[in-house]
Parts: structure tokens; C-alpha cells; sequence
């Protein structure tokens, strides 16, 4: 398959993902929508690598991976300190900073 | 050129879709994990497919393993209020604009796409030619070489990045545990 099959399937996913965080009302699935949308940038840098002979994609997704582990761990644990505070997590309902 | 079999690859691409589509629109935030987990495993299968055996293998063992099984913890655990506040939703109109925009994204990515800017720019960047190494040694070695000479020091920020993480979810664990 050309380059192009491949950008336009990562297109798909990212604005798939970039539609989850706008229409999704609940933090978590927020959450999975961006790394619907990370995975969605892997796809087209492993492209980019194949069909340019060169790793260096590959070394990028490694840290996007990383960035992404980062990422879910202290997101996660501010979504479950939010919710032991407020007893919800709905984002419209999460309006004041002050806990 | 051309890489990889056009039936796979269309298979593959729907099923990538059909499954980021459910991340989306399932009501219920397990079955949204879930889907997430099968768009990842696809994923991986389109890295196999454009010959990156390594990088498939860690996108199954650490993002599909470790890092999913971290969040699917964290959704079983808040997920039964989770899916009771999702029916009241007070900004419904949103999600019309939302569609729109997305769509208008969509569309202009594919157009920059099918115009060639985007793969001529890359080409203009020049980018390495370690890939003579993956034919000659196998992936997991070029990534290694490529990873430790010329991305070493990518790969220490990295470290201290994850160090950060460590820390900042060791302090939101504790305030949470004096605070109840």
C-alpha cells in the first residue's frame, strides 16, 4: 500500500480521537481519546520511518510511549483524588480550583 | 512503493476505525477500554506490517500490557459513577459543532495528505540512513544503536522524566491518604 494509505488511516484515528475529547463528558474516556490520538501520531511516524529508510521513528514513538505511561500515571492519580474529594468526576461539573 | 498486503491493510484499517469509533460512542467506560485495547493491538499489527517487529513488541507488552491494565484498574474503580453522570449531560448541543469540526479536521488532513505536501516535506528533512543497519543486523539492534549513540540524550530526559512521574503520583497518592 502507498504512503498515503497509511496517513489517511492515522488522519482517521486522530480526528476520531480529537471528536472523543470534545463530545465526552467523563474524564476518563477524555483520557483514552488522547491516546487514541498519540497512537494515531505513532502510525504515521512508523510510516514515515519505513518509507524514508530510517529509524529514527522509531526512537520518537519510543518516547511517545513514554511521554504516554507518564502521562496516564499522574493523570490518573489527579482523577482519583479528584473524585475522592467531589464524589464525581463529571468535567461540566468541575468548576471551582479551590478543593 | 509500496508496503504491505492491500487485504490485510484494509483490514486492519477498518478494524483500527471500527474500534476507535467505539472508544468513542460506548456508553459504558469498560467497553470504551476495551476497544481502546483491540485499536492498540491493531496498531501493532500495522507496525509488523511496515517490518518494525521491536517496536510492535513493545507497543503490545507496555502500552496494551502495562499501561492499559494500570488505567482498567483506575475505570473499574470509578466507573459505576462514571456512567451515571454521562446521562445528564447539560451542554448536548455540543455535540454537533463537535461532529462538525471533526469531521473538517478529518477532511483537511486527508487533502494535505493527498496533495503530497506532507511526504515531500519529510523528504526535504533529510532524515537518517540507519535503516542499511536494520537489513544487516535486525531491528532490535539498529534500535539500540539508533536509541544509545544518536538519541542518548533523548533517552536521559526520558529517565528523568519518568522520575517526575514517579514522584508527582507518589504526592497525589499521599495528600489523598491524609485528607480521608
Amino acid at each position: 500500500m502507498p504512503l498515503s494509505a497509511y496517513l489517511i488511516v492515522s488522519a482517521l484515528l486522530f480526528a476520531i480521537g480529537a471528536l472523543g475529547v470534545l463530545i465526552r463528558r467523563n474524564p476518563l474516556v477524555m483520557f483514552m481519546s488522547i491516546e487514541l490520538m498519540l497512537n494515531a501520531v505513532n502510525l504515521s511516524f512508523m510510516t514515515f520511518a519505513r518509507f524514508l529508510n530510517s529509524v529514527d521513528g522509531w526512537m520518537f514513538v519510543f518516547l511517545v510511549l513514554t511521554v504516554a505511561a507518564a502521562e496516564v500515571v499522574v493523570g490518573l492519580a489527579i482523577i482519583v483524588s479528584i473524585f475522592r474529594t467531589r464524589r464525581t468526576i463529571n468535567v461540566d461539573e468541575l468548576n471551582s480550583l479551590k478543593g | 512503493m509500496l508496503v504491505g498486503n492491500p487485504i490485510a491493510f484494509g483490514v486492519l484499517s477498518v478494524a483500527a476505525v471500527a474500534s476507535a469509533l467505539g472508544v468513542v460512542l460506548f456508553r459504558n467506560a469498560v467497553y470504551c477500554m476495551l476497544s481502546l485495547i483491540l485499536n492498540l493491538l491493531m496498531l501493532a499489527l500495522f507496525f509488523l506490517m511496515l517490518e518494525a517487529e521491536f517496536v510492535a513488541t513493545i507497543q503490545v507488552l507496555i502500552y496494551a500490557g502495562a499501561v492499559m491494565v494500570l488505567f482498567l484498574f483506575v475505570v473499574t474503580m470509578l466507573a459505576p459513577d462514571a456512567s451515571s453522570t454521562e446521562g445528564r449531560d447539560r451542554l448536548r448541543w455540543q455535540i454537533g459543532p463537535a461532529l462538525g469540526l471533526a469531521i473538517i479536521l478529518a477532511g483537511s488532513l486527508i487533502v494535505a495528505i493527498l496533495n503530497g505536501a506532507v511526504a515531500s516535506d519529510a523528504r526535504k528533512s533529510g532524515a537518517g540512513s540507519l535503516f542499511t543497519q536494520v537489513q544487516a543486523n535486525g531491528d532490535t539492534q539498529a534500535f539500540g544503536q539508533a536509541l544509545f549513540h544518536g538519541f542518548s540524550f533523548p533517552f536521559e530526559a526520558t529517565s528523568l522524566l519518568l522520575l517526575v512521574a514517579v514522584l508527582g503520583a507518589v504526592v497525589l497518592g499521599r495528600r489523598l491518604a491524609s485528607r480521608d
